[in-house]
């Protein structure tokens, strides 16, 4: 039980247990940490609910098909570049991109463009370009800006190239189940249980199947159920569930 | 508040505000999608925060320059990089101390090194990147990364 609560909540654990050391060797260490971090969490408080919206917004208002032909497979160029502007449009650190990013992804945009998207917006900041001319130069700048695009579009061509998108998805062997539920990907929304009440239900903070019949559940139900689910958790066998 | 954030909530607060009007339900359920990916990572966001927190807390900007400014320029550019990777200091402290440091003396490479990878890697945010995108994304995405970095500064030096 224990083990498990330290699994899940890995991260909090090892910080705190640094925190609790910095206490024991540094009184003045752990308040300075305390200080720094307040005007960080100021940022996050400002910056996320921004992607909050954003990622309404894009999820509303922005088809999968006019991602995937924009930020697609087949993308090409265009692609490229409109990621790199996109990214460069960025909101805050680059933790604050990876629900955005997400999202793309599962809407269809491509690996090479999501690490595009990713990489710029971590480096290429309009302010920080602005910030850079003062106290580096305008030279300094421009060079260091064409390297550094430059270097992006090679590593997301590699990257492309290396990962395939089921990699991030992580698949399960779909053996003899119709659909399952991907615990690891499984955020805990219950959107699935809103769309088919007699099939899923939420345990400990995790969608569960409850009940399934092959002969009475609506199969076309259970697919548009795990294409509703933000973050593709639903995996369906297509052997046994076929969109027609 | 940066001008950019400051337009982004310019910007979207009354997108929201007309996409609630035009498509009520829609939004509403992308709302409660929005949130449940949010919430998990919430958590781990604020424990990373708190680790960028101690970690500038001991290895502070001052201590990082004078650090670098003793060392030669290729195994400072190795090192520089490195420091860059698990600092993760915001780029309105860094170009500063970056552009003092140049006019101190200090060579140009190792500076460029750390400016990139400071950016571009974290190791801070690698848990959670492995856990959005998978472990040989994020792996494959920072390698090439500091490799970039390192690139990026031994040109500049030769150019500049």
């Amino acid at each position: 039980m224990v083990i498990t609560l330290i699994k899940k909540y890995k991260l909090i654990f090892i910080t705190l247990s640094l925190y609790i050391i910095t206490l024991i060797f540094s009184n003045n260490l752990f308040f300075q940490a305390f200080q720094t971090t307040k005007k960080y969490l100021l940022e996050m408080l400002i910056v996320m609910p921004v992607i909050f919206m954003l990622t309404v917004l894009i999820d509303v208002w922005i088809s999968k098909e006019a991602i995937i032909k924009h930020l697609g497979e087949k993308s090409g160029l265009k692609g490229a570049v409109f990621s790199i502007f996109l990214g460069s449009l960025s909101a805050g650190p680059i933790y604050a991109a990876f629900p955005i990013c997400k999202m793309l992804l599962s809407k269809g945009a491509s690996v090479a463009n999501i690490v595009i998207i990713l990489s710029a917006w971590a480096v290429i900041k309009l302010p920080m370009l602005a910030m850079e001319t003062r106290f580096l130069g305008i030279n300094f700048m421009i060079l260091r800006w064409i390297l550094t695009v430059v270097a992006i579009y090679i590593m997301a061509f590699i990257t492309g190239k290396l990962v395939k998108k089921e990699e991030i998805h992580k698949e399960k062997e779909l053996i003899n189940e119709e659909f399952l539920i991907k615990q690891n990907y499984c955020v805990g929304c219950s959107i699935c249980v809103k769309m088919m009440p007699e099939v899923f239900e939420i345990e400990q903070k995790k969608a569960q199947i409850k009940f399934y019949d092959k002969q009475n559940t609506d199969s076309n139900l259970i697919v548009k159920t795990a294409e509703k689910c933000p973050t593709k958790a639903i995996l369906i066998n297509k052997k046994y569930i076929s969109k027609n | 508040m940066d001008i950019v954030t400051l337009a982004f909530w310019g910007i979207c607060l009354p997108l929201i505000g007309y996409s609630l009007f035009k498509k009520k339900n829609k939004t509403k359920e992308a709302t409660v999608k929005a949130k449940g990916m949010m919430k998990g990572m919430l958590l781990d966001i604020i424990a990373i925060i708190f680790l960028i927190g101690l970690g500038l807390s001991i290895l502070t900007p001052t201590v990082i320059a004078e650090f670098l400014s003793k060392l030669n320029p290729i195994t400072g550019t190795f090192i520089a990089a490195l420091i860059g990777c698990v600092t993760l200091i915001p780029a309105f402290v860094a170009f500063p101390l970056v552009g003092s440091l140049i006019e101190g003396g200090a060579h140009i490479v190792p500076s460029v090194a750390f400016l990139t990878t400071l950016t571009m890697v974290g190791i801070k945010t690698f848990p959670l990147e492995i856990k959005e995108f998978g472990f040989k994304f994020t792996a494959i995405r920072s390698g090439l990364s500091f490799a970039m970095a390192l690139i990026i500064a031994f040109i500049m030096g030769g150019i500049v």
